[in-house]
């Protein structure tokens, strides 16, 4: 079922206020795309819209046919999208096994599988996200880095095409981000397409086939990491105008100083 | 209260303690024979024991394992005890019709009446429960066709058969228990217990938890329900003050946390010791026999909060249960 | 024409004492979150206060309040200290339970101490009333509203503008912050507490000169306090006066319901707690933030 997403046209108000404006692109299945941008600019918001926990002002979401915003948001792993919170939701009195394992009970495959079945499918994500050792915990016992491991943990027994990882790296030491990575890659390579926010650079540069860039709810910036980044739009929303301005000006000042110089060579005092 | 302490006290897997749940049926198997010693009166006690296991089951399963907290679920108990009330005024005496009769009644109602109660959460939840179990007994009260609050006279409670009304209270009580069980152990029981910890992060996962939540409550009002339906006749009378008491509203909630909320085997502990405390405060003292059990109500929420079957669970001794009593201080 | 307008002026008059009632309610509710189900213990043990002093001290009832606000101001402090705030934090279960716990040893005190029978307080002016354009009005109950207004405003303005009601109001806003500002946030659930307590002894008073007393008379009071709090908007001074009238007229006009469907008859008067059930519905459903509630973000 895997296909195109399609993001197209969606604006996000809320009261006075547009959180997101025409913001429109697409995600090729099996890509990686890196969603950034300054705070504040709507990342979180379209993940929101993206994922159906918001309806969108205007604008829809299509995958697999179906516009995301018609669909009710239990059904919505159903069509193969699932995605992580920043501000993590385990359910605290039920051990990591348990946890996963709802995930395999009530998602995408859910109807198929019996309770040990789930069971099983959970030891088996449990492995790829390294928890094994904490399998039998409860899951309010977690250290932060497992908490998020666990998150992702959870989405993945969701059987999805698609995954949306909202800032996963948060809180994470250099160590932890690159293990981080590595989970991520792992699960990209077993085919499911990830949409990351992130505000590490370095992490999402590495591993993003697209990035995509937001600034003020509009979308600046698309394509391969290296042209994006060097993009002065870019660099002008996360750095400011004025520093930009303040970047030219200098630029200006040395170019002619080194005019002047030219001009009238330092000559030995005769 | 950190989790490393719940943890210790037991926390997890939704069964509760296997070894708990064996002792509860040993002691139902037990139970079987109380008939034998041809004691009416010790007879009737053990079948309120039952009849009270039967409701906390009923309360377990909606505010223990789904997490919303009914304080009004005797409504279920005073219907189904109607049921077979106003079966019986028109002529039907069979214990089997008026227990069907019963959860097909409350089952309905309650996911009729839950549809748009279900949607509120915690104190509101609650309070609307509360609401309706007054709203509907004063009604009743108020109709005629019930009787009013002269009450419905049964037919004669049928002595010759008297242990009858025992077993069916038994089988009833056995079936809560047994669904209980069977459902905790299945997908169900985890859409439950995912809706309680928590309800946005399990839509996420795929659990549509209107539909579960109004499941449960239908399944937890057919336990009082039919609990109620085999009440009635084997009482030989009902009126609104007896059907929709408030004995019979609180006591299945204090007993589910007593013996253990969200277990299998808490419901039944808590109805056994709280419903035996019950009868040997009334004969002692029989005047304030209330007053007692509003302490030993204060007491157990104060100091057992997780119930018995948890602390059973309980590595760790004293110094942990008292360092969880002071997890929820201000 | 005459019907309807004694209804509303019914209903004003038992709104206002309703109002009363509601807050003391929302205050513990508001500031604390929690239901505090032994709400109508603390009504009827006010009304029996007043009682004990009318029938051995020969006291007008009028001149009980400030004592009944003071000793159920001292047994809800104390209550408030010793044990409510132990499960301050407690899931809604505990609190509900604990307080009706409370409640039943209260009611089964009072038992002990003044019977079931149900007493009266009546005084030289109880029945006198008079009438305004063809509406009779009872003087206990206009003296009855004015009092329960008058004390309502005290309350507001202490809030508003004392230090302690400020500490207190800044609690409800944020604990943490309130108590990085110094404030000891166990002993002001603990005043609340007592607050809520005093003004339910307050009410139970004044309901004392115009309803029966008995140990379960507090029971229709704790649902009603419920609603009118969700009616009104949780949380306010005013939400609670609001809620307080409007309930009251509506109650006024539906206790006067009075119809025979088939063989069945049907009398409003009856039906109290459906009314009380009703209106909640309908709130939660159409407004749930109440009539002065403000929407949260």
């Amino acid at each position: 079922m895997s296909g195109v997403l399609a993001i197209d046209g969606i604006g996000m108000r809320f009261g006075g206020l547009w959180a997101l404006t025409d913001v429109s692109f697409e995600v090729e299945p099996g890509s990686v795309v890196g969603l950034i941008g300054p705070n504040g600019s709507g990342k979180t918001t379209l993940m929101n819209v993206i994922s159906g926990v918001y309806k969108p002002t205007t604008g829809e979401v299509r995958y697999a046919g179906t516009r995301i915003a018609d669909v009710p948001t239990h059904r919505v792993c159903r069509l193969g999208i699932a995605r992580t919170f920043q501000v993590v939701k385990p359910f605290a009195n039920l051990t990591v096994r348990e946890n996963v394992a709802v995930g395999a009970m009530y998602g995408r495959e859910g109807t198929r599988r019996s309770t040990r079945a789930s069971f099983e499918r959970a030891d088996e994500l449990l492995e790829v996200v390294a928890l094994t050792r904490v399998a039998g915990r409860a899951a309010s016992d977690l250290t932060i880095p497992d908490r998020k491991r666990l998150e992702v943990a959870k989405a993945l027994a969701l059987d999805p095409e698609i995954l949306l990882l909202d800032e996963v790296m948060a809180g994470l030491n250099a160590t932890e981000v690159d293990e981080a990575l590595e989970l991520l890659r792992t699960v990209n390579a077993r085919g499911v397409t990830l949409i990351v926010v992130e505000h590490l650079m370095k992490a999402i540069v590495s591993i993003s086939t697209t990035i995509v860039v937001l600034a003020e709810g509009k979308k600046i910036a698309q394509g391969a990491p290296s042209d994006v980044l060097a993009s002065p739009l870019v660099i002008e929303a996360y750095l400011g105008s004025r520093w930009v301005k303040r970047q030219e000006q200098l630029a200006l000042i040395a170019s002619e100083r080194e005019e002047a110089l030219r001009v009238q060579p330092p000559e030995a005092h005769a | 209260m950190t989790a490393a302490t719940l943890r210790r006290v037991g926390l997890g897997g939704i069964t509760g303690n296997p070894i708990a749940f064996a002792v509860v049926l040993a002691i139902m198997a037990v139970l079987l024979a109380v008939p034998l010693a041809h004691n009416g009166y010790v007879e009737i006690i053990f079948r309120n024991i039952l009849m009270y296991a039967a409701m906390s089951y009923g309360w377990n399963l909606i505010g223990g394992y789904t997490g919303y907290v009914s304080f009004g679920n005797v409504v279920f108990f005073g219907l189904g005890a109607y049921c077979s009330a106003l079966l019986g005024a028109h002529g039907v005496n069979n214990l089997f019709a008026d227990v069907a009769v019963a959860c097909v009644v409350n089952a309905a109602f309650a996911a009729l009446v839950g549809l748009p109660v279900l949607r509120l959460r915690g104190h509101y939840f609650g309070i609307a429960t509360l609401g309706i179990a007054l709203a509907v007994a004063d009604i009743v009260a108020n109709l005629d066709a019930f009787g009013g609050t002269g009450g419905l006279a049964l037919k004669q409670v049928d002595q010759a058969h008297f242990s009858l009304y025992y077993y069916a209270m038994w089988l009833v009580a056995l079936g809560a228990m047994l669904a209980t069980y069977a459902i905790a152990r299945s997908k169900l029981g985890y859409a439950f217990v995912a809706i309680r910890e928590n309800e946005e992060a399990a839509a996420v996962l795929g659990i549509a938890a209107t539909r579960y939540k109004v499941t449960a409550w239908a399944i937890s009002a057919a336990f009082a329900g039919a609990a109620g339906a085999v009440f009635a006749p084997a009482n030989g009378f009902l009126d609104p003050s007896i059907a929709f008491s408030i004995d019979s509203n609180v006591f299945p909630i204090v007993m589910a946390i007593l013996g253990g909320i969200g277990t299998v085997a808490g419901p039944f502990i808590g109805a056994l010791l709280l419903a035996g405390l019950n009868e040997i405060l009334q004969r002692t003292f029989l005047k304030i026999h209330t007053l007692f059990f509003g302490a030993i109500i204060v007491l157990v929420v104060l100091l057992l909060p997780r119930g018995l079957v948890w602390l059973f669970g309980l590595r760790g001794g004293a110094r942990t249960w008292l360092k969880s009593l002071a997890g929820y201080r201000a | 024409m005459h019907l309807i307008a004694q209804d509303l002026v019914n209903g004003i008059l038992a709104g206002g004492i309703l109002g009363l009632v509601a807050l003391g309610f929302s205050l513990v509710w508001g500031i604390m979150n929690i239901i505090n189900l032994a709400y109508g213990a603390f009504i009827m043990l006010g009304a029996y206060v007043t009682y004990q002093l009318f029938t051995s001290f020969h006291l007008d009832p009028f001149l009980s309040i400030p004592i009944s606000f003071a000793a159920l101001f001292v047994l809800g402090y104390l209550l408030g200290r010793y044990v409510i705030n132990w499960v301050a934090r407690a899931p809604v279960l505990t609190t509900f339970l604990l307080t009706f716990g409370l409640s039943l040893l209260l009611v089964n005190i009072a038992l002990l101490v003044w019977t079931s029978d149900t007493v009266g307080v009546t005084t030289a002016y109880s029945g006198a009333n008079f009438t305004l354009d063809g509406v009779t009005i009872p003087w206990t109950k206009l003296f009855t509203l004015i009092a329960a207004l008058a004390i309502t405003g005290v309350m507001q303005v202490w809030l508003t503008r004392s230090k302690m009601g400020r500490a207190i109001r800044a609690t409800a806003m944020d604990i943490g912050a309130a108590q990085l500002s110094g404030v000891r946030v166990a002993q002001i659930y603990a005043i609340v507490f007592g607050l809520g307590a005093g003004l339910a002894g307050v009410a139970g008073t004044l309901l004392s000169l115009s309803y029966s007393i008995n140990p379960s008379m507090g029971d229709p009071f704790l649902i009603k306090a419920f609603v009118v709090c969700v009616l009104g908007g949780l949380g306010s001074v005013e939400g609670a006066l609001v809620g307080g009238l409007t309930y009251g007229i509506v109650e006024s006009f539906a206790t006067q319901l009075d119809v025979t469907i088939g063989s069945q008859h049907i009398s409003g008067s009856g039906l109290q707690d459906a009314v009380a059930l009703i209106v909640l519905l309908v709130v939660l459903i159409v407004r749930p933030r109440g009539i002065m509630g403000k929407a949260t973000a």
